[in-house]
This record gives structure tokens, C-alpha cells and sequence, in this order.
């Protein structure tokens, strides 16, 4: 017995081109995900309707839900493509499977887009342990159990978007830099050897597009794929730039 | 989004607006709403009807030439900062919670909803029963008439008693104000870094939603005094005299 997917894809040709849909048929297959139907069309690139077309452009690598590339909306929620499993989909009472790229980022070509304002924001945090010099720096500060049990679940964000794509305070009216971000400055602020650069995270985090821009919606947590808790980061955030600016205006 | 051009001067006093925009819906408007509430609650009060409610309002008008002073810098100027830098929020916020329906989600797009809702409805009240809207065929709200006889519940009244929709509106805009606040508090506690973990947050979203509750059932007990209240009661000659007869409001 056959089974046939309608897989409905936004398709854009290039960055400054408008987007439109196309729909395909792809013969089901037990276990397939998203990437996999991308793969199919990919093969064999016609259209429902009989038309000759061009593969869908999309963005895999690791293919199990560590790096982020193949993030796109998938039946209206933001998610890896390779974790998408077409039977979860189905379950989930979709008929058809509607895949469109990212909305926050800009569009190359179908469904891949440039995340580099991802990058660009963790850079004007400072997301790294500062190491100065190639000698030997001897061992680190001791790092208790319970600090790494807080800090580990923070060191999973592979900067895959999902967040801020859910987040409605990200958009092209807000510098919000996104919780991903701040989530990265709490993590390397609690770094033993991160702390270094400490004030000057709380410095952009204070700023324009900082924490105070965060609506509270918390839709970020509920749609990061690694269960980061990035509610828990924003609200520690919050208190942190608070006690910074103080001490800042009371000249420490 | 992050690559969007910022003056310095913006930068330098960003943070300290938007914390102070925290500040003022907690401090002086949201104590405010909470007592301005309670008092108009009074008009339940058993006893010679609005007797209590009259006594409570007297105990601030006597504060006498310092009320005016009082109003303009402990609420209303709160309130305008409040209401202004909301406005610049929402004008920043693209809500999508016809994508995502998570309760938290709604609740961003209610608290945007809600705080203009109130806008309006704060705007509609202060004509209707402030002085500032004497001049403007509103300022319905008075103590005493020309004859000294106390008039506080039954303007009043009379004013929310002068059109079907009146008690609507006030149904809405009390019930969108008290959300706000409620809602308000229980984000400000995540701003300020008071509560920080999923189940904290769980707790203080119990705690503000019987708040939430406790403040609209006095809210719209209040309304319910004052939509009930019995005008023709009142002193007719009182009444009459200052002009607020539902009839003759028309």
C-alpha cells in the first residue's frame, strides 16, 4: 500500500524576489522526517500539478538536532526539519505538511536563510570564555557540581533561531537582540573565567534592544528545541542589569 | 532587529525609562487603582445609602488645595508616562499568538490589548466624571451641591445610570484595567528579577490572579452600587439642583 504526502513549500527564488507556494506529492515512507521529503522533492522536482520545477534550496548538516541549519516553520511552528517526523506530524492531525522558511531572518533562496544577526548578537556579548595567551595558564577555578548542573543546559543553544522566530518582540520595529543571546551572557557571566568580561555583557544587555525589550510572552521557551531554560536566564538577566546599573550610577 | 541604528543618548537612558515605566504602572497608578477601587467600593456600605462612600471621598477632598498637586504628580503624571511609553512598547511588539497559543503568549498579547483598552476607557472617565471634563459637557462627579447637601454617589450614579452602555463600558474598562494590572505585577516580577525559576513564576501567577479577582469583584461590586443606586432617593431638590437626573441627561 502506497501513501501519498501533499507537502505544500514557500518557495523564493532569490533574496529580492516575492515568495509563492508550491505544492508537491511524496510517496510516504515509514520513519521519513522533513529533510527526507526535501530529499524526495530534491529527486524528482514536479510539481502536484505536473510541472516541471526546481529543487527546494534548504540547509541540513548534522541531522539530529545539534546544529540548528535546517530550522524552518513546519505546519506553523518553528522546529528543526530533521527532527520533524512526518508520523509526528500526521499524528498531530495535519493533513498536509506546509514548510516555510524563517520569517525573522532574510530569505536566500526557499528555505534557507541568513542567520548571521544570530552570530552578530552573540559577538556584541562577548558569548566566550576570554583565554589570553597560548602559555599555560595552570588549572582553572574550581567549577562546583552545581554550577555545571546549571550552566550545561545553557552550553546546548546551537543559535538555531527558534526562539526568536517565536518571539514576538523580534521583529523589523524592535532591536531586541533575542533570548538566545542573553541566555549566552548568563551562561559565560557565570563562568568562572568568563566573569571577566562580565560588566561589559551587562553593559549591551542594558542597552538598546537588551533585556528591557523582552514582552514577557516566554513563547522562547516553550519552542526551543534543546529545553533551554531561557525564561530562567532572562529573569536572572533582569536582576543582574538592575544591580549593575546601580552600581553604575552610584559610580561603581 | 539587533543591526538597527541607536543614538547614544537613547542607549545612556534606555534602561532607566523602561524600568521606570515598571515603576510607575506598580507605585503610583497601581496602588492607586487598588484604593481608588476600594473607595468606590463604599457605596455597598450598609446603612443610609452612600453615606460611607460620601465619608470616604470627603477624607480625601480634605487634603483641600494640596489635591489638585496631589493628582497631577502622583498619578496623573505617572499615568501619562505609563500610558505614553506603553504606546512605544506596543508599537514595537508584533504579537502572534494566532500561531503560537500558549498561555503565556496570550497573556503578552492581552496585556497590549488590555492597556489600551484602559487608555481609552481612562479617557472616556475622566470626561465623564473629573473636573476636566466640566468644561467639555462631562465632569459629572460632584461632592456637594450648591446648597452644601452631599451629592457624591448620587452624580454618580446618575451618571452611570444616563445610557444603557454606560455600565458596559465600565464592565469593560474595569475588568481590561484590572487584568493589566494584575498581569503588570506578575511580569514586573520577572523584570525586577524576583522570580526567576518556572515554578516561582507559577506561584506569583497564583497570587496575582486572585489579586486579579479579588480587585474585580470590587470593581464591579462598586459599579453595581452605583448602577443600583436608587438617585430619586437622593434630595430631588439636591439632585435637581446640580443637574445630573438620568431623565434629564437625556
Amino acid at each position: 500500500m502506497s501513501r501519498t504526502l501533499e507537502v505544500k513549500v514557500l518557495r523564493q527564488a532569490d533574496p529580492h524576489s516575492g515568495s509563492h507556494w508550491e505544492t508537491f506529492d511524496v510517496a510516504y515512507e515509514a520513519g521519513m522526517n522533513v529533510t527526507t521529503v526535501m530529499q524526495r522533492i530534491a529527486a524528482n522536482p514536479v510539481t502536484a500539478d505536473h510541472r516541471d520545477t526546481t529543487p527546494v534550496a534548504y540547509d541540513a548538516c548534522c541531522l539530529e538536532e545539534v546544529c540548528g541549519a535546517c530550522t524552518m516553520v513546519i505546519n506553523d511552528r518553528v522546529r528543526q526539519a530533521c527532527s520533524a517526523l512526518v508520523d509526528t506530524l500526521l499524528a498531530d492531525g495535519a493533513g498536509v505538511i506546509e514548510v516555510r522558511p524563517m520569517t525573522k531572518f532574510p530569505v536566500i533562496r526557499d528555505l534557507v536563510v541568513d542567520r548571521s544577526p544570530m552570530f552578530q548578537s552573540l559577538k556584541r556579548v562577548k558569548a566566550w570564555v576570554r583565554v589570553d595567551g597560548y602559555y599555560d595558564l595552570g588549572s582553572g577555578p574550581r567549577v562546583t557540581r552545581q554550577e555545571q548542573e546549571e550552566a550545561y543546559p545553557l552550553s546546548r543553544c546551537m543559535s538555531c533561531g527558534c526562539c526568536v522566530e517565536a518571539c514576538p518582540q523580534f521583529n523589523d520595529h524592535s532591536a531586541f537582540i533575542g533570548p538566545a543571546t542573553i541566555s549566552q551572557a548568563v551562561l559565560f557571566n557565570s563562568h568562572p573565567t568568563g566573569k571577566v568580561d562580565r560588566d561589559d555583557r551587562l553593559a549591551v544587555l542594558s542597552g538598546v534592544g537588551g533585556i528591557v525589550d523582552c514582552g514577557n510572552s516566554q513563547n522562547c521557551v516553550k519552542v526551543c528545541p534543546k529545553d533551554i531554560p531561557l525564561t530562567d536566564s532572562i529573569a536572572k538577566a533582569g536582576r543582574d542589569t538592575t544591580t549593575y546599573k546601580i552600581r553604575q550610577w552610584f559610580g561603581r | 532587529m539587533a543591526d538597527q541604528p541607536v543614538s547614544p543618548t537613547q542607549d545612556k537612558y534606555y534602561f532607566l525609562v523602561r524600568r521606570l515605566h515598571s515603576l510607575t504602572g506598580l507605585v503610583p497608578v497601581g496602588i492607586f487603582l487598588c484604593v481608588h477601587l476600594a473607595t468606590n467600593a463604599t457605596v455597598m456600605a450598609p446603612g443610609e445609602p452612600g453615606a460611607m462612600f460620601q465619608e470616604s471621598i470627603e477624607r480625601i477632598h480634605a487634603l483641600g488645595p494640596l489635591l489638585v498637586p496631589v493628582e497631577i504628580v502622583g498619578i496623573f503624571i505617572p499615568l501619562l508616562f505609563h500610558t505614553l511609553l506603553g504606546f512605544q512598547i506596543i508599537f514595537t511588539s508584533r504579537s502572534n499568538a494566532q500561531q503560537y497559543r500558549y498561555g503565556g503568549n496570550v497573556r503578552y498579547m492581552l496585556q497590549r490589548t488590555s492597556g489600551m483598552i484602559a487608555f481609552v476607557f481612562i479617557l472616556y472617565h475622566l470626561w465623564q466624571m473629573h473636573w476636566f471634563g466640566a468644561g467639555l459637557g462631562g465632569g459629572a462627579f460632584e461632592l456637594h451641591d450648591e446648597a452644601g447637601v452631599a451629592t457624591g454617589a448620587a452624580t454618580t450614579a446618575a451618571a452611570i445610570q444616563s445610557a444603557w452602555w454606560v455600565v458596559w463600558a465600565y464592565r469593560l474598562g474595569i475588568v481590561a484595567t484590572v487584568f493589566h494590572l494584575a498581569n503588570g505585577i506578575w511580569t514586573s516580577l520577572i523584570t525586577w528579577g524576583i522570580t526567576i525559576r518556572p515554578n516561582t513564576q507559577r506561584v506569583s501567577g497564583y497570587a496575582c490572579t486572585a489579586l486579579g479577582v479579588v480587585l474585580c469583584a470590587v470593581g464591579l461590586g462598586a459599579l453595581r452600587g452605583f448602577a443600583t443606586f436608587d438617585v430619586t432617593s437622593a434630595d430631588p431638590e439636591a439632585v435637581m439642583s446640580s443637574g445630573t437626573r438620568p431623565a434629564e441627561r437625556g
